[in-house]
């Protein structure tokens, strides 16, 4: 089954396409012909378990690995991001700072590395500070501050210059809850702003909260790509949860009709039921009512991100 | 080109606000004086120099100066000519033509005053100078004993060391070396007065016969003398080379730990995602020469005022003997020196700052760095210990190769170009090659210092 391409009406032109790019490292292939395609203004996550090459396709999208074949496009301009590096911020998945220098200085020459001329930066590593609470740290050394602040003051780095494109890899991993509500916040208000986020993760319960397109990468090769909601309707099946009020009646034969059903967790009163494809779930409501069972619960639910994940990757891992 | 200016400010400001900096900017220049001084006592070597004296006594001493000379290893006479006119002009040009090694003038006033004059290609050889003083200090000393009617041999059997045996008492103020000195000088002067008296010599005649040599070096450059002298010269090359060595070593590995940190904490991922690594690494290596430079300029000035202050500061220190005064004599060096100084200063920190930041660029850990780096310090360190045979024998076949091979080029050219005559061929040859290496380092370096083999 193909996945559905991104609604052109989302964006006329996306503002990021990788279209069939590859890496390969002494021995193995990171990324194997991966195309996907990122809109304007929506959030988009690159999913994927670990080793499966997200760092390596957002290195290739950031210029600092060159890929072995294929090409990268940003902004509609062939070539990696360094060209628009005033446009894009992009936060490492390893994250470190001049541990020696102190914040202000380092926020003001990472602005700088990002085309910002120093007024302006400092006047914005100022701003950005005194929203996350850093302003009496900032002529401290980055050596003196927590881990947590650390981590602030290298998202504010990220963001300083303003960018249409954010690139952020596991931007979640190792942020404490507060930094990472301030870290979700953020990328809600940029979004908001109209801005791209990009952003890989492995936890999918993040995702499926944030995303609204993303793609499933397994084995350097894409296993999916989309909107979510069409992802959820074309890979999540359809999951029925029953429940039973004493009898079962003939349950269990409707239960074995594959044409119907494709897989069965019975638990006496409770059963959880998939779908087969292609089958209509009140064509199983009747076969159980006229069968004789009692049912207290009847509910169509879809799966979830994570489900739909680890079955893609599940099989994917499994064929190779 | 504004991102490579942000990048070398700062690494210049950085450093420069780091207190290391200063304390390296205070305690280099002692730490510069004390390894300078020490290994000179143990500078000697170098070939047989083939010379010609060019004998104007009328006394003989011309002859047996020569024949003195000939029964050392460090000279081979060659002939030993009356002066005439156009001589000293004509072996003046053999020498350009290194078909000489160097010309030894004396004349009667060597007897009367001192008076002697040695030119050369190669006049900073301690050894080569300080046997002429010898031989020309002991020989003149002979003549006039002899002219006074008194045979030097009995004044050299009067001569005696007079072996002075310490005891502390404590309790006592400590005995200085100065005391011990002058107690043992006073001794020595008696003891030998003693010894001549009893011998029948009149101890104030021998004195009276005492000459200091005033032997005056002259560099044959091409094939015309130069102003030089040959302490100035070897002193020149020697702290040249010191200071190439250091600050090359030092600043190089400075590149290094820039680069590994970027490395270590990812942030070059940031800066390569920016700028290209090629403009990451110039504005590093501007920005970490700039700040040599700028500890140069330190040194500079804190030098010129410790040096007018000199006079003062010698005040309180026992009287230095005349040798080692005339070596702490500020050389006027040479405007064209100080220019291929400061070239072959810069294309070597280019070289090596390449050599050193690729391998910060290899390694992901200080400890891997540290290893990897002793390659690169080795390399450097051939031509640095190298510097006496240089200085000693600037014209060698291994002198030019080490002046031409760009590993060693930075340190052993301007070594030469100060103890020898380098033609400009030769001096433009090496730095071509220079630049070839400098050009194909940074060719090498690898694009990105994080690529490597990690996984997702």
């Amino acid at each position: 089954m193909t996945a559905p391409s991104p609604s052109p009406s989302l964006s006329p032109t996306p503002i990021l396409i990788l279209d069939r790019v590859s890496k390969r490292f002494a021995g193995h292939t990171a990324v194997d012909e991966l195309s996907l395609s990122v809109p304007s203004g929506v959030i988009y996550g690159l999913l994927g378990p670990n080793g499966a090459g997200k760092t390596t396709t957002l290195r290739m999208i950031m210029d600092i690995l060159e890929p072995d074949g294929g090409t990268v496009r940003v902004f509609g301009e062939p070539g990696g991001g360094r060209a628009h590096a005033e446009r894009i911020g992009y936060l490492p998945e390893e994250r470190g700072l001049y541990r020696k220098m102190r914040v202000l200085d380092v926020l003001v020459f990472l602005g700088e590395m990002k085309g910002t001329d120093r007024r302006r930066a400092r006047q914005r590593a100022e701003e950005w500070l005194a929203r996350l609470g850093l302003t009496e740290w900032r002529l401290r050394r980055i050596d003196e501050l927590s881990k947590g602040m650390q981590q602030k003051v290298q998202f504010i780095s990220t963001v300083l210059h303003d960018p249409d494109l954010l690139v952020l890899d596991e931007p979640f991993s190792g942020l404490d809850p507060v930094n990472t509500q301030v870290m979700k916040d953020t990328v809600l208000d940029l979004r908001r702003r109209g801005k791209t986020i990009l952003f890989s993760t492995h936890i999918m319960e993040q995702a499926e909260k944030l995303c609204e397109q993303l793609c499933i990468i397994a084995r350097g090769r894409k296993l999916v790509d989309g909107a979510l909601a069409d992802i959820k309707r074309t890979h999540g099946g359809h999951h029925l949860v029953l429940g039973f009020d004493g009898s079962l009646g003939g349950a269990a034969q409707v239960f074995a009709d594959q044409t119907l059903v494709s897989n069965v967790d019975n638990y006496g009163q409770y059963a959880e039921v998939e779908l087969a494809a292609g089958a209509d779930p009140q064509q199983i409501l009747q076969r159980l009512v006229a069968s004789g069972a009692r049912l207290s619960r009847f509910e169509l639910q879809e799966a979830s991100l994570n489900k739909i994940f680890i079955d893609l990757v599940g099989a994917e891992a499994v064929r190779a | 080109m504004r991102k490579i200016r942000a990048v070398i400010r700062r690494e210049f400001v950085e450093r420069v606000r780091s207190k290391w900096f200063w304390v390296s900017a205070i305690l280099g220049p002692l730490f510069f004086a004390a390894i300078i001084i020490i290994p000179l006592h143990f500078a000697a070597a170098g070939g047989t120099k083939a010379i010609v004296v060019v004998d104007g006594t009328t006394s003989g001493f011309g002859a047996r100066v020569a024949d003195s000379l000939a029964r050392g290893k460090t000279f081979m006479i060659v002939a030993r000519s009356a002066p005439r006119a156009g001589l000293l002009d004509s072996l003046t040009r053999e020498v350009g033509l290194n078909r000489l090694d160097g010309l030894l003038i004396l004349a009667d006033r060597t007897v009367e005053t001192g008076a002697a004059e040695y030119r050369a290609a190669n006049v900073s050889s301690f050894r080569d100078i300080d046997e002429l003083r010898g031989v020309l200090g002991r020989l003149a000393v002979n003549a006039r004993l002899e002219r006074a009617g008194v045979d030097p041999a009995t004044v050299g059997r009067a001569q005696l060391r007079i072996d002075l045996r310490t005891k502390k008492i404590s309790g006592s103020a400590t005995t200085s070396f100065r005391d011990i000195d002058e107690l043992r000088g006073v001794l020595g002067r008696l003891a030998v007065n003693a010894r001549l008296e009893r011998a029948g010599v009149d101890p104030v005649t021998v004195g009276r016969a005492q000459i200091r040599i005033d032997l005056e070096t002259k560099k044959i450059s091409g094939s015309a003398t130069t102003g030089e002298s040959s302490a100035q010269s070897f002193w020149l090359a020697y702290v040249m080379s010191i200071v190439l060595f250091i600050v090359i070593a030092v600043y190089g590995v400075n590149v290094m730990s820039s680069v590994l940190e970027e490395k270590t904490t990812r942030i070059v991922e940031v800066l390569v995602s920016s700028l290209r690594p090629f403009e990451l690494m110039l504005g590093k290596v501007v920005g970490v020469g700039a700040v040599s430079i700028f500890q140069f300029a330190i040194w500079g000035l804190g030098g010129r005022l410790v040096l007018s202050q000199r006079a003062a500061l010698i005040g309180n220190v026992a009287p230095a003997d005349v040798g080692q005064e005339a070596a702490f004599q500020l050389p006027p060096v040479p405007a064209t020196t100080v220019a291929v100084f400061l070239g072959y200063f810069l294309g070597g920190f280019f070289l090596y700052s390449a050599m050193f930041a690729a391998v910060g660029a290899m390694s992901s850990s200080e400890q891997e760095a540290r290893q990897a780096q002793q390659p690169v310090v080795f390399l450097l360190m051939i031509a640095y210990l190298s510097v006496f045979a240089l200085a000693n024998d600037p014209g060698s076949p291994y002198a030019v190769a080490l002046s031409l091979v760009p590993f060693t080029s930075p340190i052993a050219m301007p070594v030469r170009w100060a103890a020898g005559s380098v033609s400009v061929s030769e001096l433009v040859m090496s730095l071509a090659l220079l630049g070839v290496g400098i050009g194909s380092r940074s060719r090498h370096r690898s694009p990105c210092p994080c690529a490597g083999r990690r996984a997702v």
